[in-house]
């Protein structure tokens, strides 16, 4: 006897199959089988794509040719900067060009407009009932910004403490800093101020590391590239392909210290940082063993990343590996790109998250407090939903406002789908964007669904910067994709719960004061740690004010600031569902 | 895909017993050939011809199942070995569907899933070939990696089955950190040690289960001996589909790892069959002669460095090869003539940079030199050699302050490379030029090197050098005894002839001016 399938039926999950003179239905259940009840309501999104509406029409050229270099995947980064000093964000994004002697007529995705860098001018307005409506103008002519080069990423910070914030730029070559004139335009500083930092540089940080009052500016190197010299790679079947990064060494990194004159010194080797290095892709700093110290954690593409702790004197010394934050739970060297770091699980110190290859799984470092951690990514639910991705962009945001910092990372692969380039579908490195919620027991749970269809778009995507666009209280996102549209996410599920906001600038220079420690002390006693920050993700500047959700908690709180140079000052009973300015020297 | 298994599964067990079975091919999925434009021409005359023999089964009705399975099931493996993964799953999940009790088939689905990332497909694949297979090593291991919630019992079985498993207790090792039992951790993991010492992969988490315990000299001693690597359970069904693909790039993998093994004359046939397919291929030939140099047939080498240089003249590595092989012959012309192309060809080649710079200096071109030391350390600070043949390079040309100053730097920034020191004492102790000799700073470094290396005789030499600095020749003349002893007691008769003129010095009161011996290739 057997069996001969006769029909299936989708709509109930149903074959029908006869054996001999029998009729045999056999209800199955099916992966995605009746799982759906009819008239079941779909919630509202928490991520909405509102990149036309708002006026943001940019696409990233990588220069793709067909010869697989290796730049085409890494940019582009993106930055969400105040130029104007107008209450809101603005948009600057990357943008590159032709790779070596080809013109532009050779390129597979020629560009549709002028090769530059762009800088959006945020025009937001809010109508006297509280509607937010978005919308950028792109004012880049007459930013003056002259950004041409091969781009890779941004950051941003008031270097010369004039109360507004500059750019750094970094590029596939020489990297720029523009300093803001304060009437909407830019300099190109780069040579008087010395901060050239030749090479390919992706990522970087403005950061106060010796406490004087001044930005000092990391800048992480990644490969000795050049075109003259590409590697040729291929596939297992012979395919050409983008090569992996240890084809090529690592280029040292460099710490310039500001000489608060408009210079910056490289006291890379000074400091102590000269000896150790890697190909740097992702840079966050914070002060992990909560010495009042700002610290710099270096994610390196396949080799181990670098912990500097800060010895107060001008150096710094490298505890990753010890600190067991410098590989994978294995021994392995991984191969990470952006890095965020922040107290997720509210015990008070920063932990870290690091995106990874497809594979890899993301990684998890918990701080115990004194800079010694533990991968725990599986631990947390993490690393199984990660492992299909190759993950750039990330960071730790509190999407919902409960007080428990989420983490978003968006996605997109670095080595060819062999199928999909076997049906012709050029650079088919596309992956989905991934949001997970933080459940506050030290697990999170992928919110694939209810992050909205905007997270589900498969895109190469490489920068992200995270900020309160539109100044309703939740953090949005911009999303840089390698060949492809700059992409606004704007959050519609924070707003729905309190918060508080802060801007925490400097007693005279009224600049933002990167590095600041906050302190949230909630009516239950609670206690939330944020940090004001503009580094971290990747290749990008992200929102330097603070953000926190207080829950359904509508009681001010306490908010208890530690300044950049050690010093602690208290506000009782701050203002919430609102941005409040605390200046150095007001509170108590 | 997986409801289909489930749908196939469910109706074959409905109609076990009932009578002869026929194979379910209209639940078998669709295949066909990709375009296989972008592969070599080999990799294509393998996959067609693998599908022909494929297609030719599926059209004869009288093909049994498990003959038919197999042909799904080598056209899958194919297909997964030259990355054809959507390809691959379908032909292994037919092959499964028609010969469901071939644990081969699950299995390499499990790979192919997990090299997807997708670990919860690679998990229920890699337990319905348990189920087929419960003692199979490479199963369990592969199935505990991919669930690390439930892997200590799979690895525990797998160690009953063979207790000197090193990938089991590698498994055991890593569960027991994930949840933080450092004492079981460190058991498991120095076990699997005393098995395979040369894993250097076990020392990282070896070091992280002993910072857990608090016993931080032993975390510091194994984390420094960590290396890369792979632990891999005997895996034959993985290591013959690995060994499938006609590709150059694939037998440049196969020879690479060869490579790693150390065994030179496998990696040599791999690059070999590499170059069959690619003859233009500079890369290949210049691993081949890697390959052959490492196994001490440096005619053969060299011939594939200048067949490499004949298909690419600016190839960098091939140039970097025969200037060594040139150099360490002492044919110092042409070791210079292709260090110095190899440079040219990538100003970013920090090793041919560094060879460059010491044959330079050690045919006396040392102003040359020292501009090749100068950009090395430029590109890679993390070297000492750079910096520590820039400082020689000064010593050589007698600017011994400028060396002294860039030796300080050395002891600064390498802290653990003793070559700083070392030089640095004999500098401050023997330097001809006033300026720079101090006895009192030599002193300093000599009783903190002491208190980290043991007596030698050239520590004893460079202690000898600062006692006469300081004037203190009874002294002097002792420890340049023990030094003399010493050389002669490491069989260097000459050296300690040599020491005896110094001694002569100390003897008459007078300090030494000489940092270094003549002989003393060693220290410079």
């Amino acid at each position: 006897m057997s069996c001969v399938v006769e029909s299936f039926d989708p709509a109930t999950c149903s074959t029908k199959c006869t054996v001999g003179a029998a009729v045999l239905t056999l209800m199955l259940a099916f992966s995605g089988c009746g799982n759906r009840t009819a008239g079941t309501p779909r919630a509202e999104p928490w991520f909405v794509d509102a990149t036309r509406q708002a006026g943001l029409t940019f696409t990233h050229f990588n220069g793709m040719s067909g010869d697989f270099l290796y730049p085409e995947i890494m940019p582009p980064g993106v930055a969400l900067l105040d130029y104007d000093n107008d209450g809101d964000l603005d948009i600057f994004v990357i943008q590159g060009r032709m790779l070596g002697k080809r013109s532009v007529s050779d390129a597979l995705f020629p560009p549709g407009a002028a090769l530059r860098a762009r800088l959006f001018r945020n025009d937001l307005a809010i109508d006297d009932r509280g509607t937010r409506t978005l919308r950028f103008t792109d004012v880049t002519e007459t930013s003056r910004i002259d950004a041409r080069g091969y781009g890779m990423g941004a950051a941003t910070g008031d270097f010369n403490n004039d109360g507004c914030v500059d750019l750094y730029v970094t590029n596939l070559g020489a990297n720029q800093l523009f300093r803001n004139n304060c009437d909407g335009t830019f300099t190109d500083v780069t040579k008087p101020s010395h901060t050239e930092s030749p090479g390919w540089s992706v990522s970087a940080a403005f950061v106060d590391y010796d406490r004087d009052g001044w930005l000092d500016l990391f800048v992480g190197h990644y490969l000795n590239y050049s075109i003259e010299a590409n590697i040729r790679c291929f596939g297992l079947a012979g395919g050409r392909d983008y090569c992996p990064p240890h084809v090529y060494k690592p280029q040292p990194s460099t710490l310039y210290r500001n000489n608060r004159d408009g210079t910056f010194t490289d006291v890379t080797a000074a400091a102590g940082m000269a000896a150790e290095f890697g190909p740097t892709l992702g840079v966050a700093t914070a002060d992990f063993n909560n010495d009042g110290w700002i610290d710099i954690y270096i994610a390196n593409d396949g080799q181990p990343n670098q912990l500097w702790i800060n010895q107060r004197d001008g150096r710094f010394t490298n505890t990753a590996l010890f600190a067991g934050a410098a590989l994978g739970a294995e021994g392995e060297a991984k191969s990470s790109m952006g890095v965020d770091a922040a107290d997720f699980d509210n015990d008070g110190d920063d932990d870290l998250i690091i995106t990874e290859l497809t594979g890899q799984g993301v990684d998890l470092y918990v701080n115990n407090g004194s800079a010694v951690f533990e991968e725990q990514s599986a631990r947390a639910g993490l690393r199984l939903p990660t492992l299909p991705f190759t993950g750039f962009g990330a960071a730790w945001l509190d999407v919902d406002n409960d007080g428990w910092l989420d983490v978003l990372m968006v996605n997109g692969a670095v080595t060819q789908n062999v199928e999909a380039a076997a049906r012709h579908e050029t650079f088919a490195l596309q992956q989905r964007k991934q949001l997970f919620r933080n459940t506050g027991r030290g697990r999170f749970e992928e919110a694939a669904e209810r992050g909205g269809a905007v997270l589900q778009q498969p895109e190469v995507s490489r920068g992200a910067a995270f900020g309160d666009i539109d100044n309703d209280g939740d953090i949005d996102v911009v999303v840089g994709n390698a060949s492809g549209p700059l992409r606004l996410l704007v959050n519609h599920v924070g707003q729905a719960r309190h918060w508080v906001g802060l801007r925490l600038v400097g007693a005279e220079t009224r600049r933002d004061m990167l590095g600041a420690r906050v302190a949230v002390a909630r009516a239950d006693g609670s206690t939330l740690w944020r940090r004001a920050r503009a580094d971290g993700s990747y290749a990008s500047a992200n929102d330097p004010r603070v953000l926190a959700g207080l829950g359904d908690s509508a009681t001010p709180p306490t908010i208890r600031v530690q300044w950049p140079d050690g010093r602690t000052e208290e506000w009782r009973g701050v203002a919430i569902d609102r941005y409040t300015t605390l200046e150095e020297g007001t509170g108590k | 895909m997986i409801a289909r298994q489930v749908l196939a599964a469910l109706l074959l067990a409905a109609i076990a017993g009932c009578g002869p079975s026929r194979p379910p091919r209209d639940l078998l999925h669709q295949v066909s050939l990709p375009d296989l434009a972008r592969a070599t021409d080999r990799v294509q005359a393998q996959l067609r011809a693998q599908y022909a023999s494929l297609t030719e089964k599926r059209q004869t009705p009288a093909t049994p199942p498990a003959e038919l399975a197999t042909a799904f099931g080598e056209m899958g493996r194919l297909f997964m070995a030259a990355e054809y993964r959507d390809a691959a799953e379908a032909c292994l999940s037919n092959a499964q569907m028609l010969a469901p009790s071939d644990a081969r088939w699950p299995y390499y689905l499990g790979h192919l899933h997990k090299a997807r990332g997708d670990a919860v497909k690679s998990a229920a694949a890699f337990e319905q070939a348990r189920a087929l297979s419960p003692d199979d090593q490479a199963t369990l291991v592969w199935l505990g990696n991919g669930r690390p919630e439930a892997a200590e019992p799979l690895f525990t079985h797998a160690l009953s089955r063979d207790p000197r498993s090193v990938a089991a207790l590698f498994g055991l090792g890593r569960a027991a950190l994930a949840r933080s039992d450092y004492t079981q951790a460190a058991q498991q993991l120095e076990r699997a040690l005393s098995l395979d010492p040369r894993a250097a992969v076990l020392q990282y988490p070896l070091a992280m289960a002993y910072r857990g315990l608090g016993e931080t000299d032993k975390a510091d001693a194994h984390m420094r001996a960590r290396g890369p690597g792979e632990i891999r359970p005997p895996d034959p069904l993985m290591l013959d589909l690995e060994s499938l693909l006609e590709s150059p790039v694939a037998y440049e993998v196969r020879g690479a790892r060869a490579l790693d093994e150390r065994d030179w004359k496998r990696a040599a046939a791999f690059f070999r069959k590499g170059i069959e397919l690619a003859p233009a291929e500079p890369s290949m030939h210049h691993k081949l002669g890697t390959a052959l140099y490492m196994d001490g047939d440096a005619p053969a080498a060299a011939a594939e460095f200048e067949q490499a240089l004949r298909l690419s003249p600016h190839f960098a590595k091939a140039h970097y090869s025969l200037g060594i092989m040139h150099g360490a012959s002492g044919r110092t012309r042409p070791a210079i003539e292709h260090l110095t192309a190899a440079v040219r060809a990538d100003p970013t080649y920090v090793e041919a940079r560094l060879r460059l710079a010491d044959v330079l200096r050690s045919s006396a071109r040392t102003a040359a030199a020292l501009s090749q030391y100068e950009q090395a350390a430029k590109l890679d600070p993390r070297l000492p050699d750079a910096p520590f043949g820039h400082a020689m390079a000064l010593v050589d040309l007698r600017r011994y302050q400028e060396a002294r100053d860039r030796l300080r730097e050395g002891v600064s920034t390498f802290s653990d490379n003793l070559a700083f020191r070392h030089a640095l004492i004999r500098l401050l102790a023997a330097a001809p030029d006033d300026r720079v000799r101090d006895g009192h700073e030599a002193m300093r470094m000599m009783q903190d090197l002491l208190a980290r290396e043991p007596r030698r005789y050239d520590v004893d030499e460079m202690m000898a050098m600062t006692f006469a600095e300081l004037g203190q020749f009874g002294e002097a003349m002792t420890w340049q005894r023990d030094a003399m002893a010493g050389a002669e007691r490491a069989g260097l008769k000459d050296v300690a002839r040599r020491m005896a003129d110094t001694l002569s010095r100390y003897q008459r009161r007078q300090p030494c001016r000489t940092p270094w011996r003549d002989d003393d290739v060693n220290q410079r």
